[in-house]
């Protein structure tokens, strides 16, 4: 018998998160810590919202641009690995590796006059940002299939899209996951510049203590970044691991990005 | 039945078509073996029947109608198919694995499960060990028999194998040819078994197409194969030793003399066992003549040095 995904996996990742939730609920703990830090700042905390607020503006802005880079990503890596879309595949990828070398500060300022500020040009920054882990390894996941098994799949009377949903898309997710993760990872620390266009999250306190001199604050900020990207990547490495065990893959795949 | 009419393929960038011209008839019911070094197109030729590969021109047909007149898949699902390194699926367990055909076919579950268990026994391995096993706790034997009950699932009148025990150690391998013999004198499927190893054609095949550059150089059965080659490149194909593996092809009847007083004691061979086996019997004991043995024991018959070489100056039909 073969064990998958179990609740096990997710046990560290969990502490984790409680801990860290039960600090983001102590402003008072910060704020003693912060001043023994910085005996000379008056403003050690960020004020105009509580670290909940800021916590969860950030995962609002992650978890969409991260759902649409999953998309993007997933697809096209489907699409330029198939005969269909094989023509393109030096294209979309030469695009991509253009999205990310392509500052996100340099999107929100071209993005702005055309979506205003806050949420929007954040998620279409990020977005781009964060597609080209998931279509490389979308793009190596799928490459890296045996041709024996893809051959099988067709040789027994599947059509395309049953041998890409039963078999190929299963046996790539392990690699697939792993861009996820590199993704997500990626979209959390970068969400952060958002707070330059507006739109709110851990950013806020980073960019505010970098204006204000108030280094404390910017430690906040930072702190509780840092802390979530660790989380989110215990978390969805836990998910990677057991999807690779269930799909019977030892080891899994290293990250490309 | 299976026919190849003036079937052309030639891949993009290749200097010379990878088979060329081919006509050929796969008799319903019977192993067809093909057989050639590397590139001669035997691969291209068996991946046309089920159209992972479509010709330039010229026709496969199945019982008469053309298998491009079918949908790829539909036609997939009605012929058999095992590849070499088996390509089965990780993540499905044995029992799915086998399964795949059946499922696409939109069989109950109950009667997939039953379907697997059968063909999991009719492999010679124990369903209720296997069925929850993963590919990955397969040994390659194992593997390799689960391929072909797969390739079997949905009881498909073809069966196409791509080196199929290619990738097994030669004992295995023997072990595996051997159950296929069984198992197809019982099924009688109509397959088309490709190979490079001549020992296997000849073990297996009914018939063996010998292929060379795309062209099929030769089309008959193993023991004429073996006796007339159709050119030197075929007689280099199989070999210098080709008359002792005519002679494993060759019963004992076919050399029987009547029981011979003369036989050493201890130096005889069942009935059943082929000439090959008479003749190292008679090169172990270094006697002129071997007694034969019936399955109770007793002496039936014998077997010379004489006869056996009398038996090879006969011509063949």
């Amino acid at each position: 018998m073969r064990r998958g995904l179990t609740l096990r996996l997710f046990l560290w990742p969990t502490v984790a998160l409680v801990g860290y939730l039960a600090l983001a609920s102590m402003p008072g703990l910060w704020a003693a810590l912060l001043h023994a830090l910085f005996p000379g700042e008056a403003r050690v905390l960020y004020q105009q919202a509580s670290m909940f607020e800021l916590i969860g503006r950030t995962l609002e802005l992650v978890a969409i641009s991260s759902v649409l880079s999953v998309v993007v990503g997933v697809s096209l890596g489907m699409f330029v690995t198939h005969r269909a879309g094989a023509d393109f595949h030096d294209v979309v990828v030469d695009l991509t590796n253009l999205g990310q070398t392509f500052p996100p500060v340099a999107v929100f300022t071209l993005a702005v006059p055309l979506l205003g500020f806050g949420v929007r040009p954040t998620v279409l920054a990020l977005t781009l940002y964060g597609v080209l882990p998931v279509l490389q390894n979308t793009v190596a996941g799928m490459q890296a299939l045996p041709g024996a098994i893809v051959e099988s799949a067709a040789g027994m009377g599947m059509s395309p899209w049953q041998s890409l949903w039963r078999v190929e898309l299963p046996l790539a997710s392990p690699v697939i996951l792993a861009g996820i993760r590199v993704s997500v990872v990626i979209n959390v620390a970068t969400s952060t510049i958002g707070a330059i266009a507006g739109a709110g999250g851990l950013g806020a306190p980073i960019i505010s203590g970098l204006v204000n001199a108030d280094p404390a604050v910017t430690l906040q900020g930072a702190l509780l970044v840092g802390a979530l990207a660790l989380i989110l990547d215990a978390y969805l490495g836990a998910v990677e691991k057991g999807v690779a065990r269930s799909v019977g893959i030892k080891e899994p795949q290293k990250a490309r990005s | 039945m299976i026919t190849f009419e003036h079937v052309t393929k030639h891949y993009e960038g290749a200097t010379r078509p990878a088979v060329d011209d081919l006509t050929l008839e796969i008799p319903e019911g019977g192993t067809v073996v093909l057989i050639g070094p590397s590139g001669c197109g035997k691969s291209t030729t068996l991946r046309m029947v089920n159209r992972l590969i479509e010709p330039d021109s010229g026709t496969v047909a199945e019982d008469g109608r053309d298998v491009a007149d079918f949908p790829p898949e539909q036609l997939r699902r009605h012929i058999g198919y095992a590849i070499q390194g088996v390509g089965l699926f990780p993540h499905f367990t044995v029992a799915e694995n086998i399964g795949v055909v059946p499922r696409l076919l939109g069989w109950d579950a109950a009667r997939i499960s039953a379907r697997v268990a059968e063909l999991l026994e009719l492999v010679g391995l124990d369903s209720t060990t296997y069925a929850e096993k993963y590919p990955d706790e397969l040994s390659g034997g194992e593997a390799q028999r689960v391929g072909v009950a797969r390739a079997l699932a949905a009881d498909p009148p073809v069966l196409l194998m791509d080196e199929p025990f290619g990738a097994v150690d030669p004992l295995t391998r023997e072990r595996l040819q051997a159950e296929f013999v069984a198992i197809q004198a019982r099924l009688k499927k109509t397959v088309v078994f490709v190979t490079h190893d001549i020992d296997e054609a000849v073990k297996l095949g009914d018939r063996i197409a010998i292929m060379r550059e795309g062209r099929l150089v030769q089309y008959d059965t193993p023991e004429r194969v073996l006796a007339y080659p159709a050119d030197d490149f075929v007689a280099g194909f199989v070999g210098a030793e080709r008359a002792l593996k005519r002679l494993s092809l060759a019963p004992i009847s076919e050399a029987l003399d009547p029981a011979d007083g003369a036989a050493v004691v201890g130096a005889t061979v069942p009935l059943d066992s082929s000439l090959r086996t008479a003749l190292a019997r008679i090169i172990e004991y270094g006697v002129p003549v071997v007694g034969v043995t019936d399955e109770t024991g007793a002496v039936v018959g014998s077997v010379s040095i004489e006869s056996i070489v009398e038996r090879f100056k006969r011509p063949l039909a």
